[in-house]
């Protein structure tokens, strides 16, 4: 641990507590308490990582998650922020995206070739000659992406949970710190969240030299932990801001969704780096970088150091690492006439030469590359941001900090809808217009004295307790006087580049230049065009010198340019993270012990598991359909049918009611009577069929698909907020079961568990009755769906076990067996029943479907009727027909949503398609144009093979009606 | 025509699919099949003071709407909460949520006779609508069951928000549910009613995580005491 200083207090780690593990294959040694990199460091181990496109080496930038100079993988899990995550006793790791190691990476030849490679350069190349593409995507596709995906990650569970708070603070720096204290002692319930893993924001390391701030630091925290309405979450960072407060905060165990009353960011600023040629080497750190690994792990930045500055924080850094033992060579500022300043005086009595108006033009390169043995310093303009280089200078040193300037941590502000003006006093876009119950404050806020955040966190809080309702002082700000925080255009221009403004996907000033000549001009265009800001570190060290590199460029102001918003979750989650436990919610009928205790594959229908078929040993699924098909046909057989989605519609108006809602008529039909309901939405397409059966004058029972069973109860509901009609409807989907038999065994096996009369004559097609069938009270309804001697019964969930049982008791003697949903479509296809959601799609009308005589045009109103008004005075487009191909049909077999096609034109689709073993023919129904649409027409269907099978419209149903049903 | 004693036939609770495995001691309360022990007391009891989830869907549940229902419960000498979203204790045996201005759910709690006897009124009246019900139906108890809640709900389910006499109804785990907080025995545990159709998955659900945190499925007995 050669770089390791004597311990100090407030450090982050233990040094009671050794640990080892090992990097690249080189054992190292660390203290608990110490990040991957800052173990690193303190051994002397400079390169920790190399760059994502042009393989650069690279050490610690902002020790801080602003960059991914250092992503590390321990062979489970990858792309493992070095910066930040704790290194752990016995870990085994290796850098990311390098072939051959971090120290030898062979992919580093890509940097010499870097001319050849500016932005924009792969949207130019590889498309042509169109026949090497694939040979290029390969080449691409291995070099993009940074980590290796690991597809044996183990499943770890991360839990997605929710909390609530009266109050929100986003950073528990000395501004948030201060705010959820004084929100806490007026009573509010606090939650605090921080990304750090420990909390004090910069007065954990930004001392000057000196030691009150540590003091200070110590202070607030014991106010805060004296309130137990306060809970804080460390390493934990809020991801995103959606409508009502709702912030999901992300920690290393999962996802809290917080829905808080009102909201504090105090997410303080990001450090910026200048831009210079080289200054991506290791040991090239930001200022704020440098007080980290002093102050929080103990560990010297470097020997012999430069501090260049463009701004009085890097006074500070440059006492800190004078404290941290590091030999300051000389602090380079940007701002010419800063020498008689106090600061600038300390540090010249302590040895440290000042240039002035001046900065670093280079850094220069050891000669491999991996460390810095100098900087190349000359006068800078200020005025033109130029650097004059007739008077260069090097200075001999391993190390350089920068100071230039911040940007505010202001993603959620901006995803809130923070309005953001452009503060010149600080260099920075400060809220002008804040959301209701969101507030700002602190170093995010533009506000920058260590006592005026503090002044600014207890303003926060009152302002939000008064937001609440509650009394609360008002405080006044002094705003931000003297020399800015940040420089205006801290840039070195330099003729041979490489100086870069986005570490994580190597971007250097001429990049924006040359987007910016081929017309990418636009902060939008420009994003994408360089891809500056869409690297994992999101823009944090880089997009506010982007912004003032494209206001220079088109000569505008800084406002004039604006900013672009990340998006939620604006700091790379892990997909675990965001999948969390996995809700798979679904609904089982009461028969589904039964369907699966007999063999039963099952399927998922909506929120359904149904049983799809009962293949028999050594049965293919297509074997087993055509048998239950067959026996349907020949005897009779019994479906589980309690997922059918069933309401009841009580009251005086409920006729009234289903002749808005639907297209029919209903005010006529007798008690007893069933009829064909069809649901459009508003444009006239077809949403959904069923049956409206009426009980009673008052009451008719209405069932439904199984797919849309909730939509269509949501839709009825809806209607009826806005209708008020004098009814009440009640969803009995869950309550009620339902069986369906059918075939031409099925009144005969019926008829021996009740005493109802099933006679054609007393209960026909299209006919309710109610009545006992295995001593349950039953509603029975004579249905042709399936086949035309059929009939449903619908009754308590609890007791459909039993009807079942009952049933397939009394069936035994007639071959009675159980039938599927799949053996249902083939069934229904037969009978030549087109299906909604099957046979129809999202712009499919009625007309289209055949569905004219289902529509009562004459009624007032009805869902769609508009549309159909409009629809039925143009001519149809499509039309659903029926179809069978050839006798004895050997080819390939179409599929459904092949398409029916005329040489190169698309007439149509198939939507349904089957080889019936009962009718020994292939049938279906398939979309065609309307000229198709006579009964003998022929066309054509294009299978996945390309092969073209000729099919012919015939009439349905498909098979002959049985005698006596 | 083949006779059936349908009272002799117990339906199975609706959750009974999820609990089929391991040990466990069915019996018939109030007509319906139902888990009444999955451990040892000791055990049980245990996991009631953590995280204990019980089935409870056999108690018998009533359930009417429309405008005139609350004149038809109050005519039936039920007590119903002035307000909507809010529950009441009639008898100091029954349960009677109040899920909209115009919709009651009535559940007996054990020993309550008050949904036999409202059921067994089949007379049909004007601006009255049976709701059958055929819910899953939970108790939530122990020191983890907020715990659970923040994973499965995004209301805020504690004292100072959901006060002690509130119905709310919202989605637990992705599906539609009711809750409330009540007291049994002494002990305050938290009641979860949702489609009976559900009832497995939510049980999966529910016990998944209250394995996690500590705690188990506790059988029907632990309350019939």
């Amino acid at each position: 641990m050669i770089l390791r200083t004597p311990k100090r207090a407030g450090e982050w780690v233990d040094r009671n507590k050794k640990i080892n593990f090992t990097f690249e294959g080189e054992a190292f040694p660390a203290y608990e308490g110490d990040t991957i990199s800052s173990a690193l460091w303190a051994a002397g181990q400079k390169v920790l990582g190399r760059s994502f496109k042009y393989h650069r080496p690279r050490g610690v930038l902002s020790l801080a998650n602003h960059d991914v100079n250092v992503l590390v993988t321990d062979g489970i899990d990858t792309n493992i922020r070095a910066d930040v995550v704790e290194v752990k006793d016995g870990m085994v790791l290796t850098a990311v995206n390098t072939s051959g190691g971090v120290k030898k990476d062979k992919n580093s030849y890509i940097d010499s070739i870097s001319p050849l490679l500016p932005v924009g350069f792969y949207y130019k190349a590889f498309h042509t000659p169109r026949r090497f593409f694939p040979f290029w995507e390969n080449v691409i596709r291995k070099a993009a992406g940074l980590g290796v995906v690991n597809f044996n990650y183990p499943r770890i569970l991360k839990r997605k949970q929710h909390s609530h708070c009266d109050l929100l603070v986003v950073g528990a720096g000395p501004t948030g710190l201060t705010a959820a204290y004084v929100a806490a002692q007026a009573g509010l319930e606090v939650t605090i969240v921080d990304e750090n893993s420990q909390a004090g924001g910069s007065l954990s390391y930004n001392r000057g030299g000196v030691h009150s701030n540590l003091t200070e630091l110590n202070d607030l925290l014991s106010k805060v932990a004296s309130q137990p309405n306060i809970t804080m979450h460390t390493s934990t960072y809020a991801a995103g801001y959606y409508p009502d407060h709702l912030i999901p905060i992300v920690s290393a165990s999962g996802i809290t969704k917080v829905r808080a009353k009102t909201v504090i960011v105090a997410s303080g600023a990001f450090e910026q780096p200048p831009v210079f040629r080289y200054n991506d080497l290791p040991g090239v750190m930001l200022g704020s970088a440098a007080q980290r690994l002093i102050y929080r792990y103990g560990v010297k930045p470097f020997n012999n150091g430069v501090v260049v500055t463009a701004n009085d924080y890097g006074y500070r850094v440059a006492f800190d690492l004078l404290e941290a033992g590091t030999k300051v060579v000389a602090l380079v500022d940007l701002r010419a006439g800063v020498n008689g300043g106090i600061c600038a005086k300390d540090l010249m009595r302590r040895g440290v030469k000042i240039y002035a108006g001046h900065c670093v033009y280079e850094a220069l390169a050891s000669s491999d590359k991996s460390s810095v043995r100098g900087a190349v310093i000359c006068a800078y303009d200020d005025k033109e941001n130029v650097a004059l280089t007739d008077n260069k200078l090097t200075l001999e040193c391993d190390g350089i900090a920068m100071s230039a300037g911040w940007a505010p941590a202001g993603a959620l502000l901006y995803q809130a809808g923070t309005g953001m003006q452009f503060d010149y006093e600080v260099q920075q876009f400060v809220p002008s217009r804040l959301p209701d119950g969101i507030f700002a404050a602190g170093k995010v806020n533009g506000i920058f004295e260590l006592d005026q955040r503090i002044k600014d966190g207890t303003r926060a809080a009152n302002e939000a307790l008064r937001y609440l309702g509650l009394q609360a002082p008002q405080n006044n700000i002094e705003k931000h006087v003297g020399i800015s925080p940040s420089h205006p255009y801290p840039m070195v221009p330099h003729d041979k580049g490489k100086n870069f403004v986005d570490f994580d996907e190597d971007i250097q000033i001429k990049d924006f230049v040359n987007a910016a000549k081929e017309g990418f001009d636009n902060i939008e265009l420009m994003k994408r065009f360089t891809t500056v800001g869409m690297g994992p570190s999101q823009g944090k060290h880089s997009n506010m010198n982007a912004i003032r590199i494209l206001a220079k460029i088109r000569e505008l102001p800084v406002e004039k340019i604006g900013t672009t918003t990340s998006r939620p979750f604006f700091h790379p989650t892990p997909i675990g993270h965001l999948g969390g436990r996995g809700f798979h919610s679904h609904r089982l009928t009461s028969l589904h012990d039964w369907h699966q205790t007999n063999g039963a594959v099952f399927t998922d229908i909506g929120a359904w598991k149904r049983a799809a078929y009962y293949p028999a040993t050594g049965q293919t699924k297509e074997e087993a359909i055509q048998a239950e098909a067959m026996v349907v046909r020949k005897s009779a057989g019994i479906i589980d049918g309690s997922s059918f989605g069933k309401i009841e519609i009580h009251g005086p108006d409920g006729a009234e009611f289903l002749e808005r809602f639907f297209t029919g008529t209903y005010k006529t039909q007798k008690v007893g009577g069933c009829r064909y309901v069809m649901l459009l939405d508003e444009s006239g397409v077809v949403v959904d069929d069923g049956i409206a059966s009426r009980l009673a004058d008052d009451l008719f029972y209405l069932s439904i698909g199984t797919s849309n069973a909730a939509a269509v109860y949501r839709e009825m509901q809806r209607s009826q907020q806005m209708w008020q009609l004098n009814l009440g409807l009640v969803n009995v989907t869950g309550a009620l079961g339902a069986i369906n038999i059918a075939g031409p065994s099925a009144r005969e096996i019926l008829a021996t568990l009740t005493d109802l009369d099933l006679s054609y004559e007393s209960f026909p097609i299209s006919s309710v009755r109610e009545s006992q069938v295995a001593g349950v009270e039953v509603r029975l309804i004579r249905v042709a769906f399936v086949s035309d001697m059929g009939y449903e019964l619908h009754a308590p969930m609890v007791q459909v076990p039993h009807i079942w049982n009952a049933l397939m008791e009394a069936g035994q003697k007639h071959g009675l067996r159980p039938f599927g949903s799949d053996t249902q479509r083939l069934l229904r296809l037969e009978m030549g029943n087109h299906m909604p959601g099957v046979d129809t799609d999202g712009l499919t009308n009625p007309f289209e479907i055949g569905a004219d005589w289902a529509i009562e045009m004459s009624k007032s109103y009805f869902i769609g009727q508009r549309s159909l008004t409009i629809l039925a005075k143009r001519s149809l487009r499509k039309r659903l027909v029926p179809f069978v191909l050839a006798q004895n049909f050997k080819g390939e077999m179409p599929m459904d949503c092949n398409l029916v096609v005329d040489g190169r034109d698309i007439l149509g689709r198939v939507t349904s398609i089957s080889y019936s073993k009962f009718i020994d023919r292939c049938i279906g129904f398939a979309y065609v144009t309307p000229d198709k649409n006579e009964v003998g027409s022929e066309f054509q269907i294009r299978t996945d093979n390309g092969s073209l099978v000729t099919a012919t419209v015939v009439k349905t149903p498909f098979l002959k009606n049985q005698k006596g049903a | 025509m083949q006779q059936f004693d349908i009272k002799k036939i117990a339906p199975i609770s609706p959750i009974a699919h999820a609990q089929s495995n391991g040990t466990v001691k069915w019996d018939v309360v109030n007509g319906m099949k139902i888990a009444v022990e999955f451990a040892s007391a000791d055990i049980e009891q245990a996991r009631k003071k953590v995280l204990g989830v019980t089935d409870v869907s056999c108690f018998e549940r009533y359930g009417v709407k429309g405008p005139q229902a609350s004149q038809y419960l109050a005519d039936r000498e039920i007590a119903i909460p002035a307000n909507p979203n809010a529950w009441t204790l009639c008898d100091q045996k029954t349960l009677v949520l109040r899920l909209g201005s115009s919709e009651f759910l009535i559940e007996d709690q054990l020993g309550g006779l008050a949904c036999k006897k409202l059921a067994g009124d089949t007379m049909r009246v004007a601006g009255v609508y049976k709701v059958p019900r055929a819910d899953a139906a939970f108790i939530l108890s122990g020191s983890e069951v907020l715990n659970l809640f923040s994973e499965l709900c995004s209301l805020d389910l504690r004292e100072k928000s959901l006060s002690a006499k509130d119905v709310i109804m919202t989605q637990v785990a992705g599906i539609s549910a009711t809750v409330l907080r009540q007291t049994i025995g002494g002990e305050q545990v938290y009641r979860v009613w949702c489609d009976g159709t559900y009832g497995p998955y939510m049980w999966d659900v529910l016990l998944e995580i209250a394995v996690e945190l500590g705690g188990g499925a506790v059988g029907l007995a632990r309350y019939q005491n």
